[in-house]
């Protein structure tokens, strides 16, 4: 998860022995932290975990996690030479970079923060998160222009500025998000502090990130930029929606109540918006598809065309993401079952939610069935990915705006 | 023969037959039908009470969605016989391909035809330099050892086989075995497993669980006790509640076996059942009441109550039917657009006022009087007549009826008024001063011009009231019930297995494709010619990709002179 992806290919860094050293440090420093959160001096607390992480005693415990690992792979790859060539490492180690730089631009955005008088929990306008919060809006919105234009200007700058601003915006979004995990604490003594993936408004914003980050894979990989024209239109469509939730006062941090806490939200939530976002780049894939054959019926010689990708490698890219979103979707359909079995007393209670969590199951599980076992694709896929969007809409939004459940919580109040 | 004939007809029935309930079409019908059958449920609020369904519906829909069970819908025969179907239809689908996923895995044909090579996309040839084509295939297998090798010679001709992710047509098998096992252990929960509400007043004990079955409520009685010691609920600053916790003693056989303390998230487990902090309300909190009289000229009476019970009050006829209890009352008192202020307007009792031809009316009573910025303005009350609790609406008292002296000055400000009969700003002003001079004397309190107005306001708002007295929360002894919800399910861990194997599966099935390599390896012209052909079941974006690193390492291995190469 490079930003620029000239870098990563040309940098030795991103490959062979230096990739798979950092990776090794990168996981050192992650068992760092675990062991520090199993074992360190004072236990684990969620709360003030993060300060244990910045205290000298969690330095210890990362550097010592890194150092370790990164020795260790060095070691092992100068012992053996082909274990440092590994692909895993060079695909992954790249998510390790952007975590360390979403991390450390959260870190600098505090410098930021208002100081403690002059924040005050109920107008909450001046917390610096709401300006990185209109910043990533602007970044999607342009964005998505720009990708909707590079199909008439392609090789352009229009298209360099169409991707370079995408990552922009995910990076943007990103550290925003984990600033406003830290601006939780800022309230109250600490006391209502949470991840910022409880309520509809802060969900959106992970919801954007997430599909970006997908769709940007794809694009890097498979050269597949005509499609982020209608992934980018989604995101740009989700935006809005976002701009009219925080104008009805759904900005606001507000405390958890009683029911959401719990640690599961932090697994339960995200991971569900991993299925999400997939399906909505499936979609996006879907609706290129559709135009796509369109547009060749209509004028096979037409200049837009050799923009798009392939109608084979769009029914790929739509075949991708549900084969990405779907697992997610299901681990995290799970791990709400053993949250729910954890919370109110049973795995499974038909609630709104669940039910129609089962239905997006069932649409995506039907169409791996039929693309798998009997070979189906093309068309009626293409069509079968956006309407899949369409239930995953509901699912997401109808619920909790129209239906009551036990995940009122996600409703508008 | 005749016996015979049936015997192969009846086979042939029940191939058929098998054949039917495993297909595509059956499966995709009964996936449609479930999911379209889950979203009535979902818009059809569950498992409320039928009263309520009446009103929405009339009698006609309301007797139509009753006999289809409509109100319960996931319990109901039929919604459990689509679920019955859809196990049966993949038991058969697993019956039936099962055997030939393993035979396929394990058997590898190793020779390729001609026409059957020359369909494959992915290929290419060149010729290699070797003494004899094993030496060849040595290199290959040597090149490639990731890779599971098998050759055959055939004709002169040397066909060798590479496979990898050949294991996963196991994600297949995993998978709809897993979705199987989830419905079981949702059939074991159903059907072994308990689930119920439990209500335990603070300080007293309960072993009774009540729950639905249908349309109609059914009890059980658990083979223990429990108490709730207390209930408490805490609260953000901004008064959000932030935690319920239930401090529960469970006594089994007379003995107290554990004391433990639970919250929302936190279950307490007990011999296989799991007991939950669900829900919470009053549990018969003794409160008293003070009423005014507003027509004669009794002193205010104190009557002693408790939450769910009526009182009726013989001297001025009316009832009051106490409905509930609140210790705390935070609400946003600022004006519409301005930044939230939120503030405790303290305990609060609600009762529904009845007697003397007049409607029904339910009330909420304050402790406190009203106060904004420091200044009290006056007891307040909230009335809905609808006896909904959203229509309560809220009105001022003007009076503080907490403060015995200011109700003895009103009293006797409103009875000279009436007395006198007499209109004008100076009858009025005379009225109130020998009003003030009867309760005070010459002492005048502090604050007293803050009084003075109350007590004006008072004279406009109360005799408005069209009951004769007006009952004052005056004080209360506050008692909790906890709502638990205690659950016993046999069948959870059947369901986390199953779980934990659909996710496997799926990522077998998913993320491992199965791509095979053939080489064939022929003399020509003293040399050899190798031809290379690659396949994968999935994901031809990559595997075109791969393909070339392979053949590049295979090219490399057989140390290729690329110059002689022969392009596909």
């Amino acid at each position: 998860m490079s930003m620029t992806q000239s870098m990563a290919a040309a940098s030795p860094w991103f490959q062979g022995k230096p990739a798979f050293v950092r990776f090794w440090a990168y996981i050192g420093l992650m068992l760092g932290a675990t062991g520090l959160a199993l074992w360190g001096g004072d236990g684990y607390s969620e709360d003030s975990y993060i300060f244990q992480l910045t205290s000298m005693q969690g330095v210890l415990w990362l550097g010592t996690g890194l150092l370790l690992g990164a020795a260790l792979a060095a070691i092992a790859s100068v012992a053996k030479a082909e274990w440092g060539e590994s692909p895993l490492a060079e695909r992954l180690v790249s998510w390790g970079d952007g975590a360390v730089l979403m991390i450390a631009m959260m870190a600098l955005f505090t410098l930021f923060e208002p100081s403690a008088s002059a924040l005050s929990y109920e107008d909450q306008s001046n917390l610096f998160s709401i300006k990185l919060i209109m910043a990533m809006n602007v970044l999607f919105l342009f964005s998505a222009i720009c990708y909707i234009l590079m199909l008439f200007a392609p090789e352009s700058f229009v298209a360099r500025m169409a991707t370079g601003t995408a990552w922009m915006g995910v990076y943007v979004g990103g550290s925003m998000l984990l600033l406003r995990w830290y601006e939780s604490y800022l309230f109250m003594d600490g006391s209502i502090g949470h991840a910022p993936v409880s309520n509809l408004y802060e969900v959106f914003m992970l919801l954007f990130c997430i599909t970006v980050i997908v769709y940007l894979q794809w694009e890097k990989r498979y050269q597949a930029q005509a499609m982020g024209a209608f992934v980018m239109a989604l995101v740009a469509a989700g935006v809005f929606f976002e701009i009219w939730l925080g104008s009805i006062g759904q900005a606001d941090i507000k405390p958890l109540v009683p029911a959401l806490q719990s640690y599961w939200m932090k697994i339960h939530v995200p991971l569900n918006f991993v299925g999400y976002g997939s399906f909505a780049v499936a979609c996006g894939a879907g609706m290129a598809y559709l135009t796509r054959q369109w547009l060749e019926q209509r004028n096979p010689a037409m200049k837009v065309l050799k923009v798009f990708p392939s109608l084979e490698q769009l029914d790929q890219l739509a075949y991708k993401s549900v084969a990405v979103g779907f697992p997610a979707f299901t681990l995290a359909t799970i791990l709400g079952a053993a949250w729910a079995a954890e919370a109110w007393g049973g795995y499974w209670s038909w609630d709104p939610k669940e039910t129609w969590a089962l239905i997006v199951w069932l649409v995506y599980g039907a169409y791996l069935h039929v693309r798998i076992s009997h070979g189906w694709q093309g068309r009626t896929l293409a069509w079968w990915t956006v309407s899949g969007f369409l239930v995953t809409v509901f699912c997401f939004l109808g619920v909790n705006m129209y239906l009551s459940g036990l995940h009122s919580y996600g409703r508008l109040s | 023969m005749a016996n015979m004939r049936r015997m192969s007809q009846r086979s042939v029935f029940s191939r058929e037959l098998m054949h039917r309930l495993s297909s595509m079409p059956l499966a995709i019908t009964l996936l449609t039908v479930l999911a379209l059958a889950s979203v009535i449920g979902t818009v059809l609020q569950q498992n409320q009470a039928q009263q309520d369904y009446l009103q929405q519906f009339g009698p006609l829909w309301y007797w139509v969605f009753r006999s289809l069970g409509l109100f319960d819908m996931y319990h109901t025969w039929w919604f459990l016989v689509l679920l019955g179907f859809l196990m049966v239809s993949l038991s058969f689908c697993l019956w039936r391909n099962v055997p030939r996923m393993l035979k396929e895995m394990r058997s590898h044909k190793v020779y390729i035809s001609e026409r059957a090579f020359s369909h494959i996309k992915q290929q290419r040839r060149w010729l290699v330099s070797a003494d004899s084509a094993e030496h060849i295939a040595d290199k290959l297998k040597q090149a490639l050892k990731e890779w599971q090798w098998r050759q055959e010679e055939r004709d002169g001709v040397l066909y060798l086989r590479a496979d990898r992710g050949n294991r996963h047509k196991w994600g297949y098998i995993i998978v709809h075995s897993a979705i199987l096992v989830i419905l079981v252990g949702g059939w074991i929960s159903v059907q072994f497993g308990l689930r119920g509400d439990m209500a335990v007043v603070e300080g007293s004990s309960e072993n009774e669980i009540s729950y639905l079955k249908g349309t109609h409520t059914e009890y059980k009685t658990m083979p223990f006790d429990v108490r709730c010691n207390s209930f408490e609920i805490n609260f953000y600053p901004n008064g959000m509640p932030s935690e319920f916790r239930s401090n529960l003693t469970i006594i089994d056989h007379g003995k107290e076996v554990l004391t433990s303390d639970i919250i929302v998230n936190k279950p307490l487990y007990y011999k296989g059942v799991r007991i939950y902090q669900a829900s919470f309300g009053d549990g018969g909190s003794h409160v008293k009441l003070k009423l005014f009289d507003l027509q004669g000229d009794r002193p205010p009476r104190i009557i002693d109550t408790q939450v769910y019970q009526t009182y009726k009050d013989d001297i001025s006829g009316f009832s009051f039917e106490i409905t509930d209890f609140r210790p705390h009352n935070v609400e946003n008192m600022a004006a519409a657009g301005q930044p939230k202020d939120f503030q405790d307007l303290g305990p609060s009792v609600d009762f529904v006022i009845r007697g003397n031809g007049l409607k029904p009316v339910k009330m909420r009573s304050f402790l406190q009087p009203l106060e904004i910025d420091g200044e009290n303005r006056g007891s307040i009350m909230m009335i809905s007549t609808t006896g909904d609790k959203r229509d309560f609406q809220s009105i001022g008292l003007g009076l503080d009826l907490t403060n015995p002296k200011e109700w003895a000055l009103y009293h006797a400000f409103i009875s000279r008024l009436q007395r006198l009969k007499l209109e004008g700003k100076n009858a009025r002003r005379m009225a109130f001063k020998s009003a003030m001079e009867e309760v005070f004397g010459d002492q005048r309190p502090k604050n007293f011009q803050q009084m003075a107005v109350r007590v004006i306001n008072g004279v406009q708002a109360l005799p408005q009231l069209p009951w004769a007295v007006l009952p004052v929360l005056d004080d209360y002894d506050q008692k909790y019930y906890t709502g638990l919800q205690l659950a016993k399910d046999p069948g959870m861990n059947v369901v986390w297995a199953g779980s934990a194997l659909l996710v496997w599966g799926l990522c077998i099935m998913l993320y491992i494709s199965h791509r095979k390599l053939w080489f064939i390896i022929r003399p020509q012209d003293g040399q050899w010619r190798v031809e290379m052909a690659g396949i994968s079941n999935r994901n031809p974006l990559n595997f075109n990709r791969e393909f070339h690193t392979l053949l590049s390492r295979a090219e490399q291995a057989t140390a290729h002179n690329p110059s002689k190469g022969v392009d596909e």
